[in-house]
Formats: structure tokens, C-alpha cells, sequence
């Protein structure tokens, strides 16, 4: 059984209870909204809130570089720190912030595997509703990693006839235009369907039942052996809003090792809602 | 306590147990063999708090407390939306507790409202971000995260795992049926949802010894009969257990709506869906078969509290209208 391509991305919930205190470990919670890291959250651990704090919430962008480099100064991260990110729905809006911390150049950033899911069903790990006391810091970005994030100019390429895998990894339902969102869902769009030539590979198919990530094998599987991705060839992943593609992209590009992998975080969101763009059903 | 004259110092006292059973009633138009095989739907909206789970809700908190989990001030904390919830609200109100109910976004307005009626703490979380697999972490683990992360303040009964569920019907339920049918009992018609009920009748039969065929019915795949859980939603819990069920039944969900009117109209039993679905189940093992013997329903809750579930299913109940709905007849024979 091979290897993940980058297997110290990936930290399991016994090396963190391990590293709890250990300095310059630092624990974020990244949830969709942090209301299950207000009832009990890793102790230490620091809680973003995707739809407030990871992304710009007057213009729709993500995090511009002063505000990244505020919110990790406010969570008492520094560069040099190991940041261990985890939360819920199987880690979406972790592997979101990621991406994000990795689009600003920070040198470790991990997952955990399985989410803040796993570590509240073991009884070994323990949980706390105590605040975390933070020290802050005077986080400074020192590279951005721009080419880790596609633009719907990259996607226009793409239709043009650039050669590119294009992954979409929402349910085959919204694939198939049969819905344009899930139900009750805020963000949405005017049409349904997928961008032209795109590969529906749900986001789920990368893990097990207890939303850990499958093994590198049967990922190899998945994903480049029954042809959905060409891995000599660049990859953008989407979604709806960008969570769940960052999941995939996390699987592609670190636990595949594919060179060339970009979130498209506009999404169908943007994409779904311009005129006069093609639409496949 | 005086159950000859039924007047009590308390309404904990009603609760159901073999000296205070559970009404059983004999089924007449819609009994489809009433000769050969007696069918009794037995009727857990008499007990006190209008439902079936009283008897978890008394037994979970009964476990909490004799193991020291629910000291007095400690709160209560459950995922649940509906009936449970209702019972378990009720239940820790009197004995002094606060009860905080989880429960996902998508429950009707009227369940909240009752929750909030019984005196729970309401904390409504996202529970379908997406559609399956790879649902959102949900109500279960919001709960959990209460118990485990606030020990000092919330206790978990947790009616999906805890024994104390499966117990309940054991020493409840099980005696009053075998009390009440003279140990005639020969089949046993329920629905699963934690499946403590039908885990702990059919251990407390086969415990006695008794021959009782054990029929579990359930709503094909995508309903919305509340309280259920179809083959494919049973994991989780973990209270299923497969080898104790003879058989299990997949209806369609729809008539569930329709039986639970007939039962009204024909039989006088304000049945909900579950119970009109555990009807149909029993209805077509008795065509089938033709058995001899006898037969219990068990019929967890009333319609009351389903009439906008019922409007959506039978629309013209809305409108004052008869429903159309095949299979409905006003003198169904």
C-alpha cells in the first residue's frame, strides 16, 4: 500500500491530543458557522467562523492579505507556528481555510483527519467550553501562492480549449442540473447544470464513513485510474461555493501530489449566475 | 395512587406499567381476519405526556439519575424533534431539570412550538448542509459535544445507545401486552426508530418463552413520516438489533397519511402516520398468512399534533374537501 504523496499534511486526532500544549502547535476549529465550537471545542483550540471571518463579507472575495494577517494576529498564530486545522461537515470549511493559509504562504498548516467529528466520538479526547486564552501576535504574510486559486478567467480558458481537468465535486444531482442547491441553502444561483466538460467526483468519494480520508490507493483509484483526472494535466476543482472543492483540492494536490491543482472558489455560485455562459445538463 | 378511581397526587403517576397499562383496542371494520386473528392497536397516546416515548423518557432519566449523572440543577440534553423530546421536557421539568432539545432546522413550526410548550430549551442547528452522504455533523453531535464538553452542566440520556430505552419496554410495555392479551399474544406490529421498543418487546418475549412473531414496518426511502427511520437511516442507532425482527416491511410512505385517516373515520382511533403505517403493515402479513392467533399494534402517538403532515399529504382536508386519495373510503370495509 503506497503512501499519501505529502502524508505530514494529514495529522490524526491521537498525534494532536499527543501535541495539545506542545508549543507552537496551534489548534483552529474552521466551522460554517461556530456555534458547535461555542457548546465544546479541542481545548486550546481557537475558533474561525467561515461565513465572518474567512472571507471578505461586503465584497465577495476571500480574506484579503491585511485581513488574513489580522485575523491570525487576533488567533495568536505566528509564521513559524503548526497550525492544525479541523471542524465540521467532514472538514470542508477546514480544508477551505487550508487552502486559504497555504494561498498566504504559510509553511505548516495541517488537517486533521476526520474532523471535529471524530475527536468528540473518542472517548479518549477531551472537549471544553472554556474560552481560549490567546496572546496575539503580529502575523506577517510573507509569500502569496495566487496560483492555488482559479478565476473564471482560468475557467473561460479552459472552455476555450485549454487542456485541463475540470472537477466537479458536488452531488450528481446538482451536476445534473435536476436541482440548482441543496435545499435551504442561502448562496445559490440562477441556472443549474455543470460547466461544460467537467467530471462530476463527488467530494464524499474521497472519504470513509467516518470522513476520514481514504487510503492512497484507492484514491489513485478514484480519481486518476478511472480517468476523471489526467494527472499529467492542470486541475481545477469547484463546487458551489468553494468549501467542498477545497476538499478535493486538498486530496488532489497533497494526497495525490499533483503539481498543478486550483480551487475555482467562485463556483457555480458565480459561474451559475452569468449570462450567456454555456451550460451542460 | 388510585387507579379504581383514577385520581392521582401527580401526573407521573399515570405512567404506564402493568398495574396502569396502556389502553388496547380491538379493531372492527378494518380488522382483516377479526375471527381467526383478534388485531388490538395499543394506545401510547394515553399515556401522559401523548406518546410512546413517556416510557423511555422516565427510564432515561431514571438511569441518569440512580447513576449519579443528573445531580440536582444539571440539565438534560437530547437531539430530538419530536416526541421523545416532548416526554423528556415534561418528564425533567417535574423532577427540577432543565431540558435542552437539539434539533435540525428543517422540523415543523408546530413541534417547535410544543417543544417550547413542555418547557424545553430549544437549540436549532443546520442539520442537512448537503444532501447524503457526508450530511452535516447534525444534532447528535451537537448534543454530544453539550454533554462531553460541559459535564457539569448537561447529561446526555441518548435514546439512540442507552440500554435504559430497550429496558423500559421490557418491564413495561412487555408485561402490560402479555397481561392484556392473556398471553395470547401470537404477533407483535411496530415501527422502528430507536428501535427501543422493538428491542425490548422482543427480548421480553423471547425471555418469557413465547412464541411472538415480531413484523417491523417501514417508510420506503425518502418519507417524512416523523419519528421513523427507514432500513437505510436504522444506523443510527444502536439499539437495532436484526436477530430479535422476524420481518421487516418497507411501505410506501404515502400510506402511511391515508391509513391514519381511515383508522379516524372507521375506527375511531385519532391514529398519526407511523401508527397508520403500522396498520398497513399488519393488514397485508394477515392477508398473507391468514394466521390464527392474535395481534397487537403498537401505536406510538395520535394525529393531533400531524395535521399540516396529514393537509400535505391528503390536501383536501385543507380545504375542507374530501381527499381523493385511492384507497380512501369513507366506509372502508
Amino acid at each position: 500500500m503506497s503512501e499519501y504523496a505529502q502524508p505530514g499534511v494529514l495529522v490524526s486526532t491521537d498525534w494532536v491530543k499527543e501535541n495539545l500544549t506542545r508549543p507552537g502547535v496551534k489548534i483552529v476549529e474552521v466551522d460554517v458557522d461556530t456555534h458547535a465550537y461555542g457548546a465544546g471545542h479541542i481545548p486550546g483550540a481557537v475558533g474561525f467562523n467561515w461565513q465572518s471571518q474567512l472571507q471578505d463579507t461586503v465584497r465577495r472575495d476571500i480574506l484579503s492579505r491585511p485581513q488574513f494577517e489580522e485575523l491570525l494576529s487576533k488567533a495568536g498564530i505566528s509564521p513559524q507556528d503548526t497550525v492544525v486545522l479541523y471542524g465540521d461537515n467532514n472538514n470542508w470549511f477546514a480544508a477551505y481555510g487550508f487552502w486559504l493559509f497555504k494561498l498566504y504562504g504559510h509553511e505548516d498548516v495541517r488537517l486533521m483527519n476526520g474532523g471535529r467529528v471524530k475527536w468528540l466520538n473518542e472517548d479518549d479526547k477531551p472537549l471544553t467550553a472554556e474560552p481560549t486564552e490567546i496572546s496575539p501576535t503580529e502575523y506577517s504574510v510573507s509569500s502569496e501562492h495566487l496560483e492555488l486559486r482559479a478565476r473564471l478567467e482560468d475557467i473561460k480558458a479552459i472552455l476555450e480549449g485549454d487542456n485541463e481537468n475540470l472537477v466537479d465535486v458536488r452531488s450528481p444531482d446538482e451536476f445534473t442540473g435536476k436541482i440548482i442547491a441543496p435545499a435551504g441553502m442561502t448562496e445559490t444561483a440562477q441556472r443549474a447544470g455543470h460547466i461544460p466538460g467537467a467530471t462530476n467526483v463527488p467530494w464524499s468519494t474521497a472519504v470513509d464513513a467516518d470522513g476520514t480520508f481514504k487510503s492512497a490507493d484507492e484514491l489513485r483509484r478514484i480519481y486518476l485510474e478511472e480517468g476523471a483526472v489526467e494527472p499529467d494535466q492542470p486541475t481545477v476543482a469547484y463546487c458551489r461555493i468553494g468549501e467542498r472543492s477545497s476538499h478535493t483540492w486538498f486530496v488532489l494536490k497533497y494526497l495525490l501530489g499533483l503539481e498543478n491543482v486550483r480551487n475555482y472558489d467562485g463556483s457555480w455560485t458565480e459561474y451559475g449566475n452569468l449570462i450567456g455562459m454555456p451550460i451542460e445538463r | 395512587m388510585d387507579h379504581d378511581r383514577r385520581v392521582y397526587d401527580s401526573i407521573m403517576e399515570l405512567l404506564p406499567n402493568e398495574a396502569n397499562p396502556s389502553p388496547m383496542v380491538r379493531l372492527g371494520r378494518m380488522s382483516p381476519s377479526p375471527e381467526a386473528f383478534p388485531l388490538f392497536a395499543k394506545l401510547e397516546w394515553m399515556n401522559p405526556f401523548g406518546s410512546v416515548k413517556d416510557r423511555a423518557a422516565f427510564a432515561l432519566l431514571k438511569d441518569l439519575e440512580n447513576s449519579g449523572r443528573l445531580p440536582p440543577g444539571r440539565a438534560v440534553v437530547e437531539p430530538t424533534s419530536g416526541n421523545t423530546g416532548i416526554s423528556l421536557a415534561a418528564v425533567s421539568g417535574l423532577g427540577g431539570h432543565a431540558m435542552r432539545a437539539v434539533v435540525p432546522n428543517k422540523i415543523p413550526n408546530e413541534k417547535k412550538i410544543l417543544l417550547k410548550i413542555a418547557g424545553a430549551e430549544l437549540e436549532v442547528v443546520s442539520d442537512e448542509l448537503c444532501p447524503s452522504p457526508g450530511m452535516g455533523d447534525g444534532s447528535i453531535n451537537l448534543a454530544k459535544t453539550y454533554a462531553k464538553a460541559q459535564p457539569e452542566r448537561y447529561a446526555m440520556p441518548n435514546q439512540y445507545e442507552n440500554d435504559a430505552n430497550v429496558r423500559a419496554h421490557m418491564e413495561t410495555t412487555g408485561p402490560e401486552i402479555w397481561r392484556q392479551t392473556e398471553g395470547r399474544l401470537t404477533h407483535l406490529f411496530l415501527s422502528l426508530g430507536t428501535c427501543g421498543t422493538a428491542t425490548g418487546l422482543a427480548r421480553f418475549f423471547r425471555e418469557k418463552g413465547a412464541n411472538v412473531t415480531v413484523v417491523a414496518v417501514q417508510p420506503s426511502a425518502g418519507h417524512d413520516v416523523p419519528g421513523l427511520r427507514n432500513i437505510a437511516q436504522l444506523d443510527v442507532t444502536k439499539l437495532f438489533d436484526p436477530d430479535l425482527i422476524d420481518e421487516i416491511l418497507e411501505i410506501d410512505y404515502e400510506l402511511a397519511y391515508v391509513r391514519a385517516l381511515e383508522l379516524s373515520r372507521n375506527e375511531g382511533l385519532f391514529a398519526g402516520p407511523s401508527s397508520g403505517l403500522i396498520y398497513e403493515g399488519a393488514r397485508r402479513v394477515i392477508e398473507r398468512d391468514q394466521p390464527t392467533g392474535l395481534g397487537v399494534m403498537i401505536f406510538p402517538d395520535n394525529v393531533f399534533k400531524y395535521t399540516s403532515s396529514m393537509a400535505r399529504h391528503l390536501p383536501e382536508l385543507a380545504e375542507g374537501l374530501e381527499p381523493t386519495a385511492a384507497g380512501v373510503a369513507a366506509n372502508n370495509s
